[in-house]
């Protein structure tokens, strides 16, 4: 009797662990599905935000674009910050330049900008 | 104190009733002595008892004391402080009224208005064959720049030249020097929004894109191509323009609408000889000034620009104008440009311009001035050779025609000039020119070879 009742006692114990392990797995696999999908969603964004990110052009990168093309490359610290805003709108009209460009480079040039 | 005195009155009691019994001799029972023990070892621990809770309270207000002290000696500590911050702050306050302010910083938003002058200016030194050498130009080109707002500029551009060669003002010389001012440009720019941008005034005309880039400084041969002669540098008139960017890669679209004055005629006919391109406004039959003609011309150019990155990109441009030029508004002019840029890193630049134009005259029938120019230059940096004065030099070359036709066939004429040239670049605004150009037309006038020094300066 003895023998039967911790028999018992070790199997349902057995049975216990089990069931909680196989719960504890199935929670994993259903989150991990979850996470792949959600990924799998998120890749294409991702890589279009990469994508973004990497075309998104800096100041300087614009400047090297825009301002070498008619004269030689102008210093920053030639002019003053608002010197560079009416340059800016001049060069803006005679080069074509998109207003959104423009901006970024006179910020790009305003940084290092001279003091008057 | 007071346990001890009363502790030693109990005994003093007791010793006093101990020396009085005895006289009595009255016998002392078990009993009696017994009670009174224990009254004397009650009143002694109640006595304890009370010592001990005197103790006690002998111990916290010990503490409470030496808390009070400690109090006592932080608030030493933080008015010492507070005397010494005060007397700093005395001190300063003294030595502040004794400086004088210099450069008061100012406060507030930054300004709306600004006003700059840049531009360029140039000397020139020239051989032509026949002739004997000199210095043959100098000009001085201001561009006066006034923005009012974020989105609006009056800007003007002024050429002040003193040049050898033309007619002087002295008759009895075969040649002499003048001295002239030019407005080469004078307008209102007005940007509505991103996108459009209204221009008015004494127009740059985007027929192509020489007119509008051809600084002294930065057109590296000093001499304009040829064909650009058939074409109006500027006009008086208004223009709507702007670009709009296609991706986020630096590439874009631009374009530009106009009307302006238009060619005119110098002499009220439509011949040939009679065509001005300077302009409409002029000298009327009657003696005023006014329009000779009511009706401007119209233009406009689309541009496309694409970089693949820094410093490589091409860019295309097509453009044109027409309108009448004669008095009696019966002859069209008209002209097409087609302009391309092309940089391959920051060495190599390839430019130029296909330029035709079409005009109706009343002596030779329909006449088609026209020519092309293309230039290349190639600056010695790119041989990445390790000497820094080659470093500074770049290469240039230019091949320019100029056609002349009309459809009799009763009119052909033609100009060829090959340029070479070197350019040093002192700084990257200051820069030694010299080319030799071989021209060759039959026209005497283009039929030349030449050596030309330009110094030029952009400011």
């Amino acid at each position: 009797m003895k023998r039967l009742s911790s028999f018992k006692r070790r199997f349902f114990a057995g049975a216990g662990l089990v069931v909680v392990a196989a719960s504890l797995c199935g929670l994993t696999l259903t989150g991990a599905s979850a996470e792949d999908k959600t990924s799998k969603d998120a890749k294409p964004e991702k890589k279009t935000e990469k994508k973004a990110e990497k075309k998104k052009l800096t100041g300087a990168e614009l400047y090297a674009i825009h301002c070498n093309r008619c004269h030689p490359e102008r210093y920053a610290t030639e002019r003053s910050a608002a010197q560079w805003k009416t340059l800016m709108v001049h060069m803006r009209v005679r080069a074509n330049l998109p207003a959104e460009q423009a901006k970024v480079i006179l910020k790009y040039l305003q940084e290092d900008a001279g003091t008057p | 104190m007071k346990i001890r005195s009363q502790i030693l009155a109990v005994l003093t009691a007791g010793c006093a009733l101990g020396l009085a019994l005895p006289l009595r001799a009255a016998p002392v029972d078990d009993e009696d002595f017994k009670a009174f023990k224990d009254s004397v070892t009650k009143r002694l621990d109640l006595l304890e008892k009370t010592h001990e809770q005197d103790q006690k309270i002998i111990e916290q207000d010990r503490k409470v004391h030496e808390q009070d002290q400690q109090e006592i000696q932080h608030l030493k500590m933080r008015l010492d402080e507070t005397q010494k911050t005060a007397t700093d702050a005395q001190q300063k306050a003294e030595a502040a009224s004794q400086v004088q302010p210099v450069h008061p910083i100012p406060e507030g938003p930054a300004a709306t208005h600004n006003f700059m002058v840049v531009g360029d200016a140039e000397v020139q030194f020239g051989k032509v064959d026949g002739s004997h050498s000199g210095f043959t130009l100098a000009d001085f080109a201001p561009i006066f720049l006034f923005r009012a707002r974020d989105n609006i500029l009056f800007e003007a551009g002024f050429d002040v030249r003193l040049q050898n060669g033309s007619t002087g003002a002295v008759p009895a010389h075969d040649s002499g020097s003048g001295t002239s001012v030019g407005l080469s440009f004078a307008t209102l720019d007005y940007m509505y929004n991103d996108y459009l941008t209204f221009v008015a005034g004494d127009m740059l005309l985007p027929l192509g894109t020489y007119s509008e880039r051809a600084a002294g400084w930065l057109n590296k041969i000093p001499d304009d191509p040829m064909p650009r002669s058939v074409l109006p540098g500027s006009g008086v008139g208004a223009q709507m323009r702007g670009a709009l960017p296609v991706g986020a890669s630096g590439q874009s679209l631009s374009y530009s609408v106009y009307g302006a004055n238009g060619p005119s005629s110098m002499d009220i006919t439509g011949n040939s000889t009679s065509l001005d391109l300077g302009g409409n406004v002029g000298l009327k039959s009657d003696g005023s000034t006014g329009n000779l003609h009511g009706s401007p011309g119209a233009g406009g150019r689309v541009g496309w620009f694409y970089p693949w990155k820094a410093h490589y990109d091409l860019e295309l441009g097509v453009s044109g104008q027409t309108g009448p030029w004669d008095d009696m508004e019966h002859r069209q002019w008209s002209a097409g440009v087609l302009d391309a840029a092309l940089h391959l890193g920051p060495y190599v630049e390839v430019k130029g311009e296909y330029i035709y134009t079409w005009v109706e005259t009343d002596d030779i029938g329909n006449w088609h001035p026209h020519g092309w120019w293309a230039q290349a230059g190639y600056k010695l940096a790119g041989l990445n050779l390790d000497l820094p004065l080659i470093n500074n030099f770049e290469v240039v070359g230019r091949y320019d025609n100029l056609r002349n036709f009309n459809d009799a066939g009763t009119i052909f004429r033609k100009a060829d000039r090959y340029t070479a040239g070197l350019i040093y670049y002192l700084t990257n605004t200051l820069l030694l020119e010299g080319d030799y150009e071989m021209a060759s037309s039959d026209d005497d006038g283009l039929n030349h070879n030449r050596l030309v020094f330009q110094f030029s300066f952009g400011f």
